[in-house]
């Protein structure tokens, strides 16, 4: 009989322990895979999120990212500017201001309307309707849409709270021509889209030309494009989207990076612990049965690979376990942490990635062959006629 | 020569005093820590301070101070190299001009804390354009850390269950080490019973020295990892800390669990007759 087999049925012949033994393996594997989804995870989400928008560079005014960095004035200019660079393809202006909704006494609070340029197609995803063209239209995001119980076609009251507006902006009417999925919109808040006149409008400063911050299309070489930009206009900061993934890695996305590091190491030492334990102790009981094994003419080599194979059997069919129940693991884990405030609803904490499966498969492989060294050890030092002959007298 | 240099002297430390007297009358400011060991200042420092980098309208400043920020969760990983200044030296220095000047926010503190909710809607009510929120519901950061508790107590959850499962596996294991001497134990009239309870005081006493050595191990650890994580984002925020609250959770956890595994195991083999588990 070939190792594997006979490791097998050693298993099987103790069907609760191994049971256990490879259920313990299955849920720390699925931890430790969620961890390593957790590591990544926000910054492959946050990737694929400025790569859905469509834009290779962000221009701000300072060298924050658009959140808290003052506003860009004659916004609209400097787009024409930039867009008239041959290395760039467009140039879009982008303000976010916070915003009330209402309609019919009902109303959608503490949100926010963005308003766009014209200098290439907007940021969102329209889902039914069609984009604003004209003054006061906008669309709605679904939460927005659901809350003030709206299609398109209805009208909306906002009042828009700006930085740099009015002291007291007028309530405007606008009319909704859309839903649509905005970029980084949060599942639990009111969002809109609008031209960038419109919303100068609600602010109550219809002349301002301002905007939050500026996305670029390049020809198909973002960094060239960004040299020609800063070129241009020095004053500005020009993040490329891996500049701005970047800045975002050393800022708080490390939080969780660390986290999921500490807890891939503790969760590692652990399983390599338990299942160090767990086939030491099956090893010292079988001590009697591997020593008669010898003596029937198994080589030493044969009955050390055979603790090795249980080892592997044990966290091979764990580890196996543990990716589904590591997928289920993360959407729970995920739906828990997206349910903190201003998180966007396409953002995600825990991503899959084909990096993410070789290194939980590599780090199941070390711990199972390391896990087995000791016992192995013991099996290899076996004294034969001692062992059966202590086992005989007891 | 002795009056050249007695002039030269009394020069020198009429300038220094004017100097110092110059010093003194600058507007003061604080410097954080971290913008202090960054530029290598110290408190009563001379700064030059501009609203760009071009230095227009460039104004002197006398550093008063050099103070921790206050630990932000919210702003983890800015280093905040950050000046505060009284309002009107900034105001000052940011040239808005009389009656023109404007603040982010005010705080307010109330006679009544209890009645924010009310001042914020009457605040609201009275001032178009002004948004009043009471501190509470303003920042979000509450809702945030209870989402990260949960966060934590959910892989806390996952990590017990994982525990659980390897601490049966080992107790049928050690029980099943046993199984002689609990079938001698039988056959010379110990009733099940009395076997069973001593197991359980020992699973008890077991999974208690365990719950301590871990409480030990987490109270060491305690210290390095906060040290670490204080390091790497130049923090005084606490990470880790072992409260009682929490250290009586985990032996509440713990010791029960640990005992019960044992009695379970212990369970499936008493139930077979004293013959068969001593062999005989």
């Amino acid at each position: 009989m070939t190792v594997l087999p006979f490791a097998w049925r050693s298993l099987v012949r103790q069907p609760a322990r191994s049971t256990l033994g490879v259920l313990g393996v299955a849920a720390v594997g699925a931890l430790l895979f969620d961890m390593l989804l957790l590591s990544e995870g926000l910054v492959l989400s946050m990737r694929e999120l400025f790569e859905r928008m469509g834009f290779d560079i962000r221009i701000i005014a300072t060298d924050q990212l658009p959140g808290g960095s003052p506003d860009i004035k004659d916004a609209s200019n400097l787009a024409s500017t930039i867009a008239a660079l041959p290395s760039v393809q467009s140039a879009l202006t982008i303000r976010t201001e916070d915003a009330d909704f209402e309609r019919d006494a009902i109303s959608a609070v503490d949100g926010s309307i963005l308003g766009v340029g014209t200098g290439a197609a907007p940021p969102w995803t329209i889902l039914r309707g069609r984009d604003p063209h004209a003054k006061d239209e906008l669309v709605l995001n679904q939460y927005a849409a659901r809350t003030l119980r709206v299609e398109p076609g209805a009208t909306v009251t906002v009042q828009a709270t700006c930085a740099g507006g009015a002291e007291a902006p007028p309530s405007i009417a606008f009319q909704v021509v859309g839903i649509a999925e905005l970029p980084f919109e949060s599942l639990d808040e009111p969002a809109a889209g609008t031209t960038l006149a419109s919303l100068s409008e609600a602010c109550g400063t219809p002349e301002a030309d301002l905007a939050d911050f500026l996305a670029v299309t390049s020809v198909g070489d973002p960094d060239a494009a960004a040299a020609d930009i800063a070129a241009l206009r020095p004053d500005l900061r020009i993040f490329t989207n891996e500049q701005a993934i970047g800045q975002l890695q050393q800022g708080g996305f490390t939080y969780f990076r660390q986290i999921s590091t500490v807890l891939t190491t503790i969760t590692v030492s652990f399983a390599l612990l338990l299942i160090t334990v767990l086939l030491t102790v099956s090893v010292n009981q079988r001590l009697g049965e591997v020593a008669a094994l010898r003596a029937l003419g198994f080589s030493r080599n044969r009955v050390v690979l055979d603790v090795l194979c249980e080892s592997a059997l044990i966290v091979g069919i764990g580890g196996l376990l543990s990716l589904p129940l590591g997928a289920l693991l993360a959407t729970w884990l995920d739906g828990i942490l997206k349910s903190m405030p201003g998180i966007p609803a396409q953002l995600h904490f825990f991503v899959f990635e084909p990096t993410a499966l070789f290194i939980h498969g590599g780090l199941l492989v070390a711990t199972a062959i390391i896990a087995a060294l000791y016992p192995m050890r013991i099996v290899a030092r076996l004294p034969i006629a001692a062992t059966l002959r202590n086992e005989v007298i007891s | 020569m002795k009056i050249r240099l007695f002039v030269l002297v009394l020069t020198g430390a009429l300038a220094a005093f004017a100097f110092a007297l110059r010093a003194q009358e600058l507007p003061q400011v604080l410097v954080s820590r971290q913008l202090a060991q960054l530029e290598g200042l110290s408190e009563g420092d001379t700064v030059r301070l501009a609203t760009d980098a071009k230095g227009t309208n460039v104004r002197e400043f006398r550093i008063a101070g050099i103070y921790e920020p206050t630990p932000d969760p919210a702003r983890l990983g800015n280093v905040p190299r950050e000046v505060r200044l009284h309002l009107p030296d900034l105001l000052d220095l940011t040239l808005q001009p009389a009656g023109a000047e404007h603040v982010d926010s005010i705080n307010v503190a109330l006679v009544d804390p209890a009645s924010a909710a009310e001042f914020a809607r009457d605040v609201n009510a009275r001032t178009p354009g002004v948004v009043a929120r009471p501190a509470e519901g303003a920042a979000s950061l509450g809702s945030t850390f209870v989402v990260l508790e949960r966060f934590h107590f959910a892989i806390a959850a996952v990590t017990i269950v994982a525990a659980t499962v390897f601490l049966l596996a080992l107790t049928i294991m050690l029980v099943d080490e046993r199984r002689e001497t609990i079938g001698v134990l039988r056959l010379i009239g110990f009733p099940a019973r009395r076997i069973l309870m001593q197991v359980l005081v020992e699973g008890i006493l077991i999974a208690g020295a365990g719950a301590l050595f871990g409480l030990v191990l987490a109270l060491a650890s305690e210290g390095l990892i906060n040290r670490f994580f204080q390091w790497r984002y130049d923090t005084a925020l606490v990470f880790v800390r072992v409260s009682p609250n929490v250290a009586a959770l985990c032996v509440a956890i713990a010791v029960p669990l640990g005992a019960t595994a044992t009695v379970i195991a212990s369970w499936a083999l008493l139930r077979r007759g004293g013959l068969r588990l001593a062999r005989r």
